[in-house]
């Protein structure tokens, strides 16, 4: 199938800036945002939340509260426990930590919720919330990824606070002597702050119960289906029970991928006190109450040879996941994305994610985006340490299309990508040997401009990998007014959906793109679909409308073939109309058509069904890479530290562009949250946990003042999708952080190398590099930067008591925690001697083992695994009476723990 | 994001209004434009039992020449008063600094007298003040008093304005025509509040400096008036003056903070720098730029 073919003489709609949809409701204040909606008998909630970062409830009185106007509940976990929910990630995976609607005996954070105040105004919960007294006993708490390391327990009943590791300290020795090797070895350390999300629209819940057991939600979300999906599931409810509704959302990023405390809370208390309740997060919620992002500690090793080519590199990463993270998470992908698009022959990784007592982490756009900034700015850091210009080291380094296919060391297939051609793009349109003589000429007059490039290369589109990740379907129909209708799987918080699937409809189908109606935002329409989430509607969507509409445009043609005597081969439409080649008298509207078609049957195909409706859900393959270079230009005023950026230019490609305009949006939007990140934003916590940043006045967001016009380029190499789309919703967001931070440091590069970045870039920390000294007051203490360093965390052994070697014998039943979920399985062992041999049996089969050492409670056995990829296990269990417990390393993944009983 | 409940009233009169500051015992909050009262409000970080709206009074509106001077109204819009043509003349360091409180949007409502009364250690209009030498008219029922601005703050979002009384006019006393301005404002993005930041007038006779008034903002608890600064430039010569000695002696006065948008050190360091260039952009001290 020519998967470009356009439908004969149809107007082009695809690849033109057509306006959107949207603009005349959003543009005069007729959205319908959750806030919007009002509901009769609504009330409304106020949430009281923890001003303690860690520590143990004494008591809840809500006696006062209970008495004030207008109050209709005060709940409490206690209240809220008959509804129960048990809380999954956006992968439907079980959260670890044992997150509960409102606080159960402790608080892990300030902001923590732990009573809810329902009452008939919002200002009249909040005047109740202020008398519910909560007695809290005050523990030391752990606030920073260092703090983790050492200081106590955030969740009690966990073992540590590791909430979640891949990689292995062991795989250093592969790399390792490759780095000694190398003619050159360069580190960069970054230190990410911590994001607070920050959508225009707040988070936002309505649940409205209805009947006996069913309920609609109007929600703020990325998804009503995965929003509809996830609550009946956590909920233990079937799947019509819950109706979500989000027809405009003011901006998603991750943080709305899945409903969680808060909103989850309101529809138990609605379910509870069977009446509609609404909450609507205030700004200080937002800022200091939502899922916070980034906070991350990375250090990457990278060797090079006497050419500059990369030869083996070592990453230890740590991020702090907080209190109640929406899916634990030691962002392994970070470290799959890490080298896809360059030449890197040996990468080894350790990655853990920690618990503290802040705010959860979310996703946010891009959230492995870290791989690009700490890897795009050691290769600038290292162009200048080896003298090469940082364009001809990535030339040496980059895969171009003439390297593929070829596959990363960490398995990741890469055929047709196109990180080099952007670059080459870019170099075209940049005048690199002018800004050169530019930047020479200005440093004479005391000005210090710099460019920074950088290049990448974002998994989207992604389907099949994981349960949320799924294909998406079209449902699309010619109504009999001859007029379009099409209900999308999709989801739009800004996406332009509306607007770019009607294009991709009217084109495909030959009809004028005012006459299609798109319609999502409602789990009652269309069907299941994650929505936006990892970059994927343009590529997905994109190709299920573009197949439904020739699908429905062969129906069109058969019924008109059919009534003309034509061939179906004679038939065209265009524009709305229906021609017959050869004979213009024939030609008929599409109206015409559908009425015939709808109305009359007997005029129809024998055995032809009656209506125009066409049906395509796309499963695309799994994954479609999209690539870009950037380019930005920037002046640093040296006495002041202030950073200007005085020109962006983005080569991306995103294959077919469907809308330049919402494309064009889509970077630009990412670009402006990369200029906050790099430059602006920044919510700080002190030493007892309290988040510091709780108003727009402290947390600073880029303003238009702040974000330049950003001129573009497309590459445009089509994908292998339907249609040849390639997504472009988070690639602003991963490649701009590490364009303008090596702009700013080839700026500093007269005075110093940014040893290690510290994000934001305030005008201190720049002053910092330009005067080589502390001016910021936030330069690392060495000691700190220490424990940054890959640290060996084997858990000691502890010297249990030697049992007799023949009392490990027989069946075990064990649990290996994997990171795809917890794997029981039955070990059984037979000892000889010293020597163990045995089996490992699960319901997917037995695998044997030999070769095992026992030297007193302690077992050592390997066993070679072929799925799903060629790994070596290695066990290492510590017997204690009827219990074991130790680890399993797994290779790249890392290691699981494993714990068990005698059988 | 409610505010708890208050009463409102909207006195016509200065005398109304004292009135009831008085009446409600210290429970009373005025409100102007509202640009950070009501947050403060919505946050609850501020609950008075009663609002008192001064904007229904005419006679705290407007700007007027007075005798040896220039008498803004509290009330009087940030927006109005940039536009005024009698401030730009006269005063031009006031529309200057006006020119970096807050937004477009903000300015439409936000007030002068409002931004000099909440006593923003970081903002433009009280280190104005202090620098051009203003005093700050007060009315309550116990009766009228001025205060020189340099003796209204007392620190962060401190004056010595008492629970009853309302400000009821700021009076610029005059500067020589053709007086110089002296203003730079290091802020993170325009509108916000200042890193650090410097105002002031400079008038000169037969080539020396005869007048010398210069206050920073961001630089301390309150506006810091630089008065080593302004000893050291009174009566000297133009072309003698050092700008970086003068810029180290005004730096002598602050006693800037850290918070986790830059530090004392940064402050102290660029305000120093800053300082320098602007007197010597403004004195057109070429050599020493």
């Amino acid at each position: 199938m020519n998967v470009h073919m356009k439908s004969v003489g149809a107007a082009r709609y695809v690849g033109e800036r057509t306006p959107r949809k949207e603009y005349g409701r959003l543009l005069t204040g007729r959205g319908q945002f959750t806030d919007d909606v009002r509901v009769p008998g609504m009330l409304h909630v106020a949430f009281v939340r923890s001003a303690v970062a860690r520590g143990r409830i004494l008591g809840i009185d809500t006696a006062a509260a209970r008495d004030m106007p207008g109050v209709q509940a005060v709940y409490t976990q206690a209240d809220l426990a008959a509804v129960p929910v048990t809380f999954q990630t956006f992968f439907f995976t079980p959260a670890e930590a044992p997150v509960t609607l409102l606080a159960d005996g402790r608080v892990a954070c300030v902001g923590d919720p732990v009573a809810m105040v329902i009452a008939e105004s919002r200002a009249q919960a909040e005047d109740a919330a202020a008398l519910v007294e909560v007695a809290i006993e005050e523990e030391t708490p752990v606030v920073t990824i260092a703090d983790a390391r050492t200081g106590p327990l955030v969740h009690p009943d966990r073992d540590d606070n590791i909430a979640a590791e891949m990689g292995d300290e062991d795989s250093r020795e592969a790399v390792q002597p490759l780095l000694d090797g190398a003619a050159h070895v360069v580190t960069m350390r970054v230190r990410h702050q911590r994001i607070a999300q920050s959508p225009m629209e707040t988070r936002a819940c309505l649940a409205s119960p209805e009947g006996e057991n069913e309920m609609t939600v109007w929600l703020g979300c990325q998804s009503p289906h995965l929003a509809a999906r996830y609550i009946a599931q956590v909920m233990g409810l079937p799947q019509e029970a819950i109706r979500v509704i989000a027809k405009d959302v003011g901006g998603g990023f991750g943080l709305k991928n899945i409903p969680w405390k808060e909103e989850m809370a309101v529809i138990a208390a609605a379910k509870l006190l069977r009446r509609p309740v609404k909450w609507i997060e205030d700004r200080f919620e937002a800022l200091t109450a939502s899922s916070h992002a980034r906070e991350q500690d990375v250090t990457l090793t990278v060797g090079f040879d006497g050419d500059a080519r990369l030869q083996a590199a070592w990453c230890d990463y740590a991020c702090n996941n907080g209190a109640w993270p929406m899916g634990e998470d030691a962002n392994v992908a970070v470290h799959m994305f890490m080298w896809p698009c360059y030449k890197m022959p040996a990468y080894g990784f350790v990655t853990r994610g920690w618990y503290t007592n802040t705010m959860g982490l979310g996703a946010y756009r891009g959230p492995w985006a870290m791989e690009s900034l700490v890897r795009e700015t050691l290769l600038d850091k290292a162009a200048r340490r080896i003298g090469i210009d940082p364009v001809e080291l990535r030339r040496r380094n980059l895969l171009y299309l003439t390297d593929q296919p070829h596959t990363s060391t960490l398995g990741v297939p890469v055929e047709d990508i196109t990180p080099g051609e952007c670059l080459e793009k870019l170099v075209a349109n940049v005048d690199f040997a002018a800004f050169r003589r530019e930047q020479a000429e200005a440093r004479k007059a005391g000005r210090y401009l710099g460019i920074g490039v950088a290049t990448y290369v974002e998994p989207t589109g992604a389907a099949g990998s994981m349960a949320p990740m799924t294909g998406e379907t079209v449902h699309l129909r010619v109504e009999p007014t001859g007029k379009v209708v099409a209900m999308l799987s999709t989801h739009s918080q800004g996406h332009g959906t509306a607007t770019t699937m009607a294009q991709v409809i009217a084109e495909q189908l030959g009809v004028a793109y005012e006459d299609v109606a798109v319609y999502e935002g409602d789990s009652a329409i269309g069907a299941f679909g994650p929505g936006a989430a990892g970059s994927r509607q343009g590529v997905i969507a994109g190709g299920a409308t573009w197949r439904a509409a020739q699908l429905l445009s062969e129906k069109v043609k058969q019924v008109a073939a059919h009534l003309t005597n034509a061939s179906v081969e004679a038939i065209t439409i265009e524009g709305g109309i229906v021609h017959v080649a050869g004979a213009p008298e024939m030609s008929r509207s599409l109206r015409e058509i559908a009425e015939i078609a709808y109305g009359e049957p007997g005029r129809l195909p024998e055995g032809a069904p009656t209506g125009l409706e066409a049906q395509y859900r796309y499963q695309p393959p799994p994954m479609t890479m999209t690539s870009a270079a950037h380019c930005c230009i920037v002046e640093v005023d040296a006495e002041t530290g202030f950073v200007k950026i005085l020109r962006w230019i983005s080569a991306e490609d995103c294959g077919t562009v469907i809308n330049p305009g919402v494309v064009e949006g889509q970077i630009a939007g990412g670009l402006a949250q990369a200029i906050g990140q790099v430059l602006l934003e920044d919510m700080p916590y002190d030493a007892r946990g309290n988040p510091l940043a709780a108003t727009f006045k402290d947390y600073l967001m880029p303003t238009i003042s702040d974000v330049p016009d950003f001129e573009y380029l497309h590459a445009s190499t089509p994908s292998q999708t339907i249609g040849g789309m390639r997504g472009v919703g988070e690639g602003g967001c991963i490649i701009g952080p590490p364009t303008l931070v090596n702009a700013i440091a080839d700026a500093l590069s007269p005075f110093g190398e940014i040893e290690e970045l510290v994000l934001p870039l305030t005008p201190a920390r720049i002053l910092d590099v330009i005067e080589q000294r502390d001016v910021s007051g936030t330069r690392a203490p060495a000691a700190e930067a220490k424990s940054a360093a890959p640290i060996v965390e084997e858990a000691p052994l502890v010297e249990a008591a030697p049992v007799a070697s023949s009392s490990i014998d027989g069946d075990w039943a064990m649990v290996l925690k994997t990171p795809m979920g917890p794997q029981e399985m039955v070990g059984h062992f037979d000892t000889v001697g010293a020597t163990v041999s045995g089996y490992l049996e699960a319901p997917e089969g037995r695998q044997e083992f030999s070769g095992g050492t026992l030297a007193g409670s302690q077992l050592r056995f390997e066993m070679k695994v072929e799925k799903p990829m060629k790994i070596t296990l290695k066990y290492d269990l510590l017997f204690e009476g009827d219990a074991v417990s130790g680890k399993c390393k797994m290779g790249m993944f890392g290691s699981a723990k494993v714990t068990g009983t005698r059988a | 994001m409610k505010p708890a409940p208050f009463d409102y009233v909207r006195p016509s009169s200065v005398a109304e209004a004292c009135r009831i500051l008085d009446e409600a015992g210290g429970g009373a909050t005025v409100i102007a434009g509202g640009q950070t009262l009501m947050p403060l409000l919505n946050l609850r970080m501020s609950q008075p039992f009663i609002l008192v709206d001064i904007n229904g009074i005419a006679a705290l509106k407007g700007v007027a020449r007075v005798e040896g001077g220039i008498r803004v109204g509290p009330a009087t819009r940030q927006a109005d008063a940039l536009r005024d043509e009698t401030l730009a003349r006269h005063l031009p360091a006031f529309t200057r600094a006006l020119g970096h409180v807050g937004h477009h949007q903000t300015r439409n409502r936000g007030t002068i007298g409002g931004s000099i009364a909440l006593g923003e250690p970081a903002a433009e209009m009280p280190a104005t003040a202090v620098a051009l030498g203003a005093s700050i008219e007060i009315a309550s029922v116990r009766g009228t008093r001025q205060v020189p601005a340099d003796a209204f703050y007392v620190g962060p979002y401190m004056t010595v304005l008492e629970p009853d009384e309302l400000v009821t006019g700021i009076v610029y006393p005059d500067w020589p025509q053709g007086h110089l301005v002296l203003f730079r404002e290091v802020a993170q993005r325009p509108g916000d509040f200042a890193l650090v930041g410097l105002v002031g007038a400079l008038a000169l006779e037969g080539g020396a400096i005869s007048r010398a008034g210069i206050a920073w903002f961001g630089m301390g608890p309150t506006p810091v008036r630089a008065r080593q600064a302004e000893a050291a430039l009174l009566g000297a010569e133009r072309a003698r003056i050092d700008p970086h000695a003068i810029a180290r002696a005004a730096v002598a006065d602050t006693a800037p903070f850290d918070d986790h948008h830059a530090s004392a050190e940064y402050r102290r360091t660029v305000g120093q720098r800053v300082f320098a260039r602007a007197l010597s952009e403004t004195l057109d001290l070429r050599s020493a730029a």
